[in-house]
């Protein structure tokens, strides 16, 4: 019944894996610097590991917004936001998780009569703009700084070829890190009011009830990027304007930083302590975000070869997506309670009154999960194993192949 | 990753390699053509052998280097344009490994009153490719200074063609004494010394393409 409930979660989660995790390896896939083998293996990775790591900041000002209270408000929820995303994706339009999330949380308030959280409402909606402005300067300036090294330091084409390779795979890392850990709150976050399960002991550490759901919810996002996200990544790195490989590890660097500053508690503490108003930890949009950095390099460049068009569905998508996720919410959380009988939750005031039931803690989920982790263990270590005999097979054949084309021309 | 193998330094040591074996290929033409007009034809021979080596390992590094590239996806977004480079790069060498030849094979006849304008194309030909390669080589570790070193190969390939034009027609011309298939066979070995230059302007119009491409 939990999995019955939770699909809707996995199934935003995959399309997120489909759509905005290409995002983070995209230009570097589109740009031909990283095969899509490499990116959609490190990117699931390290989703998985920002999402339980980091993902609770995010997923708490999303709670904020609204606390959904029952198992089947959180399935109808996740499940309005997936179809809106679903079919946004389907016309072309660049949508986000986020909004969509936003939407539907709060044609859950104004179904259920709770009231939705203005600060948290405003904090987010101001990070959508501010999201992809943050992107686009901080691109610019890293544009400008490698630009500058590039220009004194005399480095050899190829070399700086291959600093910029490396650079990457470990900013995508990083990137995939943080869009774990800023973007399960929209796949994860409206199951946790509704979710009690024990906390997972796995001799290293410990994961609580929330992080099962990420992991869980990171899972799905990795199935996504490994599924899904090639088509997505190739036209994610030449859609918007060609991008050269520094333009490339420089939009990659900029989402990252931005998704990272919108996830984590330490850096907001530092930005506080410095005595500069704090970041609030907010699922951004990890779509926008790079589109923000790739028209700010376009915009320093001299803005001859950006498709503007995009620009007007960003803004679009800011009204329209929430819009049409939140009705859609509305609507479903309506027939299910209706006509399926289901609880979908109450005003916040009235739970005890009705005796809305969460899941509770159950041993044998703990124990799936358990399993699941040690089959992805295996399953992680024979894919490298077998990657790697790929890779060495290939380099073999190669050697032989041209050998015997030198041995015959002699 | 890359910057841990061994791939990235054996790579530029190969293109480096490659620009070393057109470097020294129009050295040893130089030569070459010198000790024939000279009549020493031992060191002329001995100067065939050696743009025979230096060709061959050139071919072969050539083939290594896209190879390289293409497997380990090296330069994906300049991959095209480098491997054109490397290849008009090699005609050059090519070309003074035929003109060698055809030395060799159809011993030409140059009236002594030639050498000097012989060596003047030469010469000219021979510094329009010469001044290619530091190009070549600032393609990949200088872009911003490319296109000021491709003057000098401009340069050189017009007063190519201008010293070759009046040795032209100076046996056209003047030179009556030769009889017309003569005066054919030097235009065409000459023609054939003009064909480096050549092979460096369009090098350089290459290079000048791809190092705006680079810095832009």
């Amino acid at each position: 019944m939990i999995i019955l409930f939770l699909t809707s979660g996995l199934l935003l989660g995959w399309s997120l894996g489909a759509n905005d995790a290409a995002n983070v390896f995209g230009s570097a896939v589109g740009s031909k610097m990283v095969s899509f083998r490499k990116a959609a293996i490190i990117a699931s990775v390290f989703v998985i590991l920002g999402a339980v790591i980091q993902g609770a900041g995010a997923s708490e000002t999303l709670g904020k917004l609204g606390a959904v209270n029952a198992i089947g408000g959180s399935f109808t929820v996740a499940l309005a936001a997936a179809v809106t995303v679903y079919f946004m994706t389907k016309f072309g339009l660049p949508v986000s998780t986020t909004q969509a999330i936003v939407g539907a949380i709060i044609g859950w308030n104004l179904f259920t009569g709770n009231p939705t959280d203005g600060k948290a409402l405003t904090q987010i909606v101001s990070t959508w703009v501010s999201g992809p402005v943050i992107g686009a300067v901080f691109a610019v300036l890293l544009y400008i700084i490698l630009k500058t090294i590039k220009k004194n330091s005399s480095i050899h084409l190829v070399r700086f070829e291959s600093y910029i390779r490396t650079g990457l795979i470990i900013v995508g890392a990083f990137g995939a890190y943080s869009l774990g850990a800023n973007n399960i709150a929209n796949v994860m976050g409206v199951f946790i009011p509704a979710f009690n399960l024990h906390d997972l002991d796995l001799g290293i550490f410990t994961l609580s009830s929330s992080q099962q759901l990420f992991l869980l919810g990171g899972l799905a996002i990795a199935a996504g990027i490994l599924t899904y996200s090639n088509r997505v990544m190739e036209i994610v790195g030449s859609s918007i304007m060609e991008l050269s490989s520094e333009a490339a590890l420089v939009v990659v660097l900029a989402q990252a930083f931005v998704l990272f500053i919108f996830s984590s508690s330490g850096f907001s503490s530092f930005i506080e302590r410095i005595g500069l108003p704090p970041f609030p930890m907010v699922p951004v949009s990890s779509t926008q975000v790079i589109i923000g950095s790739v028209i700010g390099i376009g915009l320093y460049k001299g803005a001859r070869n950006i498709n503007f068009r995009i620009l007007g569905e960003i803004a679009a998508g800011w009204v329209v997506t929430p819009i049409i996720s939140g009705i859609l919410a509305f609507f479903s959380l309506f027939f299910v309670k209706n006509i399926f009988s289901i609880d979908v939750g109450v005003k916040a005031g009235n739970i005890s009154d009705t005796g809305t039931q969460n899941i509770q803690a159950d041993p044998r989920v703990s124990l799936i999960i358990q399993y699941l982790i040690l089959s992805l263990l295996i399953a992680g270590i024979i894919a490298v194993l077998f990657y790697y005999f790929l890779e060495r097979k290939k380099k073999i054949e190669l050697r032989k192949s041209e050998e015997k084309f030198w041995r015959n021309l002699k | 990753m890359a910057v841990f193998t061994r791939t990235t330094k054996n790579l530029i040591l190969k293109i480096e390699e490659f620009f070393d074996n057109i470097d020294l290929g129009l050295l040893v033409f130089r030569e070459g053509v010198k000790a024939y007009l000279e009549k020493d034809i031992d060191a002329f021979n001995r100067h065939i052998q050696k743009v025979e080596l230096l060709e061959s390992t050139a071919d072969k590094l050539q083939r290594s280097i896209e190879n390289e590239m293409i497997t380990h996806s090296i330069l994906p977004q300049h991959r095209s344009e480098v491997s054109s480079l490397i290849d008009v790069l090699d005609e050059i060498i090519d070309t003074i490994k035929a003109t060698l030849n055809e030395f060799s094979i159809e011993m030409p006849e140059i009236p002594a009153s030639l050498n000097h304008n012989f060596i003047s194309i030469m010469e000219a030909s021979v510094s329009a490719g010469e001044e290619l390669i530091p190009a070549a080589r600032a393609y990949f570790k200088s872009p911003y200074t490319v296109r000021e070193k491709l003057l000098k190969v401009y340069y050189f390939e017009s007063e190519t063609d201008k010293v070759s034009r009046n040795t032209t027609r100076i046996i056209f011309q003047e030179m009556k004494e030769l009889d017309l298939a003569h005066k054919s066979h030097l235009r065409y070995i000459i023609h054939h010394i003009e064909n480096i230059s050549d092979n460096a302007q369009k090098a350089a119009d290459l290079l000048s393409a791809m190092a705006i491409k680079i810095v832009m």
